[in-house]
């Protein structure tokens, strides 16, 4: 290996750790994430095995024949060979275990204190009460509330407590009671046949076009367009006030918005002033939410493209210009022979780049009308994560949040690979000069 | 083009479009040292009471001075981690012969335009599981892996130009290729360096939603969270109090950008945020 | 020391650029690699300081082979075209770099570059940025960074190229002294014609990745190999007629041409195709073997003209005559020319 292989790699290494680690990976665990039913509920490492009400009460759907559910949902005591085993471990008085066994071997007593009293009959019986709880315990064979981290020990606990389970029975048995993630593709199913999908799709749809057509790209140009037109100090004073909102930390950018139009906010205040009943401009109507929601990310998404497009037409050269205007161009007739035609890629660079951020971006949306009045302005990205990471009801279900996400990251992905054919690559990877 | 012509009509509509911006900013400024009564759009009393959260603590929040440090420290290793990745690393691709060269940049131009908030819910996951979760350099680690793409992405164009005879010279005067590198070729990006440094700290200090999903234990709290959590928890907004504690937070942003703005304007006219 | 090139062969991807070049330069000695630009003569002498990698043959600094040498392992001082100064340091650190590397005490590095300023006459810009020098400035002090590690062999990649004319004439002259005072052995690498033949003791010429001719300059004029040598040197350029051999004559019916051939070529074969070339000095009042035509054309060069000679069937000779000469564009003149010095080829273009 040469010198500047060895420096490359160890140069390398950072980015390329991190990168996978936290780029590569997610990526990947989106995908395997969004075919399990990881949630609040299962918890994110792995679960235990566990008989409870509601696994009880789900078994008859399941062809569990109704005396298995009875014996399950019992609390068992058995005077087995293992108990016994387990009293001689304990140093009990053999005297006793024997008569144990003799009066009441492989009885099955349905609870506790049946078993003590049966114990307390018995002639060799040790003096202390304690003791005689404590035996009782060893023989203890119920599964009901009985925590197993193991999936062969809940089987054996299993057959232990029914005898003549059926394999179809125990494996029913064993899915229901695992308290843990499992895999599944409920996720794509679920997504699929909800009706809040189809609307979340609209919502989306509508926001990312909005946006762009009004800002991203339409207010972009205009902006970026007149200013070319005008002196240079005003031309400065508009880029830097539409600027702004892209330097604002996204929190307060949307704190004044909110003063803007909440019930006690300015433009109330302003109203008021002619007597005007005051309301909550930002939330009251599904509209209005959509102007603020559509204003609040469009004020922002317009400095990219004003930046791009400016520089872009900056890089026109002056003289044709100068030769435009002594041919008699107009103004508009400037913008459309001159200015227009150089800005294709520029525009169509902004559109794609733009699309895509909208498509994912959810922190202006979640600051502003977290998706309300209702879910009116919930749009996917916001879905997925409200899903997955915030909700009310706090049952966050991070795998079917992953498979919404999933579609996202996918969409990223194509549209990244996208770019690499609009860069032009070949020209990005030539090759090092120096050799040795 | 600047024709001579008049071009009041121009800037009357730019002017009439840029109204709310204008009147957000203005009283983002005017309304943290006055009072205003209700129902009136215009303020009537001079106070310095709304800044009272620098000496006091508000609804007995964390003290702003600590949650100031907090988010410093984000920022500030952040900053720290991507420089030292992405000058290495760019530096790697844009000048060393190594095996998967051509891998590795297309892997980075692919990144640097993917949009990473998409992965927000599996990196919860991951650091969940790898006990990151709720810690502050969980965070940074995952601010700096997502903006390292783009950062490597900015110092490979930086490192792209520098002249190719430097180092030629460079090893030819008897240097290791690492000599060369951090005595002849670092210098040279010091102004990639800077942008980028700037960059990542406005990034950083700006950060919203990573924080609040990765760490949202008051222990580490920042300064995007806390003012979030002052706004979100009141049912009568105290708007002004609101705004001070928002001006304070962007004063670094704005001192930043006057220095910093050309370099600024470069990256973020190629930059990720919406 | 000697620098002997062994079968070197260099590729890019699938395109050879060099092959099998063998060339070796004297102890002390200066050589030019002249060639159009895509000849592959930058490309050897980056081979030859280490930042190419060799795909084919041998590299060898006397008797040592270099090939598989680093750059750093060479000790080979270069002035690239660029001067290729490192800008945020001061000259004197620039000339300093390579002892810095070295790791030499700070004392003997400021003695070492004051001696080397004073060399190349630059004493006075030590603390100076090279943002704040000269293009000929810029150039003395690449050539005493190059040289201060003493280094037996210097190449210089295209070292004027940057610098305006009258400079040029200056640095020639002053890379040539440095060379011959320190007696290091240098490679030159040069598209200019003038440069290699005034600064270097051989040139060799190539094309396409070879080495075509490789002589000492004058030689090399005077008989060029070919006529790629003929036409590449010389200025202003040689003109080329085609013909035939016939009774120790150069015939050429078309352009209306019909002279001797020189003595030691009078027993050629006749019907033989061959070629002349003229020289623009090769025109001589005195001869009785001419060339007839029409001023097309005539460039002053102030101390003398440069005439365009048009043959009937459209041919140029050109030719320079005393600006006193009283012919006009247009005029119908007959030329006589010194036909011994005349240049003949075969038909692949060789000198016979």
């Amino acid at each position: 290996m040469t010198q500047q292989t060895k420096l490359g790699l160890g140069f390398m290494g950072p980015a390329i750790v991190i990168v996978v680690l936290l780029f590569l990976a997610p990526v990947l665990l989106t995908g395997f994430f969004s075919f399990t039913n990881m949630s609040t509920a299962t918890g994110i490492s792995g679960g235990t095995y566990r008989i409870t009400e509601s696994v009880l009460n789900r078994l008859p759907a399941d062809q569990v024949r109704p005396d298995v559910i009875v014996s399950l949902s019992e609390s068992q005591f058995v005077v087995d060979e293992a108990g016994l085993e387990a009293m001689r471990a304990e140093g009990l008085d053999p005297a006793f275990i024997e008569e144990l066994a003799e009066r009441h071997g492989a009885e099955v007593f349905t609870s506790g204190d049946d078993l003590e009293d049966a114990m307390k009959d018995l002639d060799n019986r040790p003096r202390s009460i304690r003791v005689i709880k404590g035996a009782v315990d060893m023989f203890e064979r119920s599964l009901r509330d009985r925590d197993f981290a193991e999936e062969a020990a809940f089987t054996a606990a299993l057959d232990d407590a029914v005898v003549d389970l059926t394999d179809n029975e125990r494996v029913v048995i064993v899915q229901a009671a695992y308290s843990g993630w499992t895999m599944t593709t409920s996720n794509f199913s679920r997504l699929w046949s909800t009706p809040q999908t189809g609307q979340v799709i609209i919502n989306t749809l509508f926001y990312v076009g909005m946006t762009l057509l009004l800002f991203n790209v339409g207010f972009a140009l205009v902006l970026a367009i007149t200013t070319t037109f005008l002196p240079a100090g005003q031309s400065a004073f508009f880029r830097a006030i539409w600027f702004l909102p892209r330097i604002s930390p996204s929190v307060l950018y949307v704190l004044l918005w909110k003063w803007l139009a909440w019930d006690t906010g300015f433009i109330n205040a302003v109203l008021g002033q002619f007597g005007m009943a005051g309301r909550n401009w930002m939330l009251d109507t599904t509209a209005n939410a959509w102007v603020f929601v559509i204003l609040i990310n469009g004020f922002v998404g317009a400095s990219m493209g004003m930046i791009i497009f400016t520089s872009a037409i900056r890089a026109i050269p002056k003289p044709l210009f100068y030769a435009a205007q002594v041919d008699g161009a107009s103004r508009w007739q400037q913008v459309r022979f001159i200015i227009l035609p150089q800005l294709v890629w520029p525009l169509l660079f902004v559109s794609t780049y733009q699309t895509l951020s909208l498509l994912t971006s959810f922190e202006y949306i979640l600051l502003s009308t977290e998706g309300g009045p209702g879910s009116t302005t919930e749009v996917w990205s916001l879905s997925a994560y409200q899903t997955a990471l915030s909700n009310y009801a706090g049952n966050l279900q991070y795998g079917y949040g992953a498979t919404m996400a999933l579609v996202l990251v996918a969409i990223g992905v194509a549209a990244s690979l996208l770019f690499l054919r609009l860069f032009n690559f070949k020209h990005l990877v030539s090759r090092p000069r120096i050799e040795q | 083009m600047e024709d001579g012509k008049r071009t009041w009509h121009i800037a009357t509509i730019l002017g009439i479009a840029s109204v709310p911006l204008i009147i957000m900013y203005l009283f983002l400024v005017i309304d943290t040292v006055t009072d205003t009564t209700a129902g009136s759009p215009i303020p009537d009393r001079f106070t310095f009471e709304h800044w009272r959260f620098l000496w006091q603590r508000i609804d007995g929040r964390q003290s702003i001075w600590l949650v100031t440090m907090n988010t410093f420290i984000f920022a500030a290793s952040t900053t720290v981690l991507v420089l030292a990745i992405s000058s290495t690393a760019a530096y790697a691709l844009s000048r060393l012969n190594m095996p998967f060269r051509r891998f590795f940049l297309a892997g980075i131009l692919v990144l640097h335009g993917f949009p990473t908030i998409t992965l927000i819910i599996a990196i919860f996951l991951i650091l969940n599981m790898i006990g990151l979760y709720n810690t502050l350099i969980g965070v940074i680690l995952v601010k700096a892996a997502l903006e390292l793409p783009l950062g490597i992405w900015i110092m490979k164009g930086f490192y792209d130009s520098v002249p190719w005879e430097i180092e030629m010279a460079g090893i030819q005067d008897g240097a290791s290729r690492f000599m060369v590198w951090r005595v002849l070729v670092l210098p040279q990006v010091a102004p990639g360096i800077l942008a980028l440094g700037v960059f990542s700290f406005l990034a950083g200090w700006s950060e919203y939603i990573l924080p609040q999903v990765l760490a949202p234990n008051a222990n580490v709290q920042v300064l995007s969270v806390y003012l979030a959590g002052l706004i979100a928890d009141d049912l009568n907004p105290d708007f002004n109090l609101f705004k001070s504690v928002g001006l304070f937070y962007m004063v670094p942003v704005v001192i930043f950008y006057l220095f910093f703005q050309k370099h600024l304007m470069n990256i973020y006219g190629g930059g990720t945020k919406g | 020391m000697q620098i002997t090139l062994d079968k070197f062969t260099k590729r890019f991807g699938d395109v050879t650029v060099v092959e099998d070049m063998d060339l070796t330069v004297g102890k002390g000695e200066m050589v030019a690699l002249l060639g159009e630009s895509g000849c592959g003569k930058s490309t050897t002498l980056f081979a030859v300081c280490g930042i190419y990698r060799v795909d084919g043959g041998r590299i060898l600094f006397g008797d040592r082979d270099v090939t598989r040498l680093s750059s750093q392992e060479r000790n080979v001082g270069v002035v690239f075209q660029s001067f290729a100064l490192y800008p945020h340091m001061t000259v004197a650190q620039n000339i300093g770099f390579p002892l810095r590397v070295q790791k030499k005490p700070q004392a003997e590095i400021d003695a070492k570059v004051r001696e080397i300023a004073a060399l190349v006459r630059i004493e006075n810009l030590l603390d100076r940025r090279p943002g704040q020098l000269s293009g000929g400035q810029q150039q003395r002090v690449a050539l005493a960074r190059a040289l201060i590690r003493r280094p037996a062999i210097l190449l210089l990649d295209e070292p004027l190229a940057n610098l305006d004319a009258k400079l040029r004439l200056d640095m020639r002259a002053e890379i040539r002294r440095l060379q011959q005072e320190t007696g290091t052995t240098a490679i030159l690498v040069t598209h200019d014609q003038v440069e290699a033949m005034s600064m270097c003791d051989r040139v060799a010429i190539m094309d396409r990745g070879k080495i075509v001719q490789f002589a000492p300059p004058r030689a090399m004029y005077d008989k060029p190999a070919n006529t790629f040598v003929a036409g590449f040197l010389g200025s202003p350029p040689i003109s080329f007629l085609d013909g035939r051999a016939e009774n120790g004559r150069f015939v050429a019916e078309a352009s209306g041409v019909d002279l001797p051939l020189p003595s030691h070529l009078a027993s050629l074969e006749s019907g033989r195709p061959i070629g002349i070339g003229i020289r623009s000095e090769f025109l001589d009042p005195s001869s009785t073997a001419t060339v007839s035509g029409k001023i097309s054309f005539i460039e002053a060069q102030g101390r003398e003209d440069l005439y365009y000679l048009q043959l009937p069937d459209g041919k140029v000779v050109r030719g320079i005559q005393d600006a006193a000469h009283s012919a006009q564009l247009g005029d119908a003149v007959s030329w006589g020319v010194n036909t011994e010095a005349m240049l003949v080829f075969d038909a692949d273009g060789n000198t016979l």
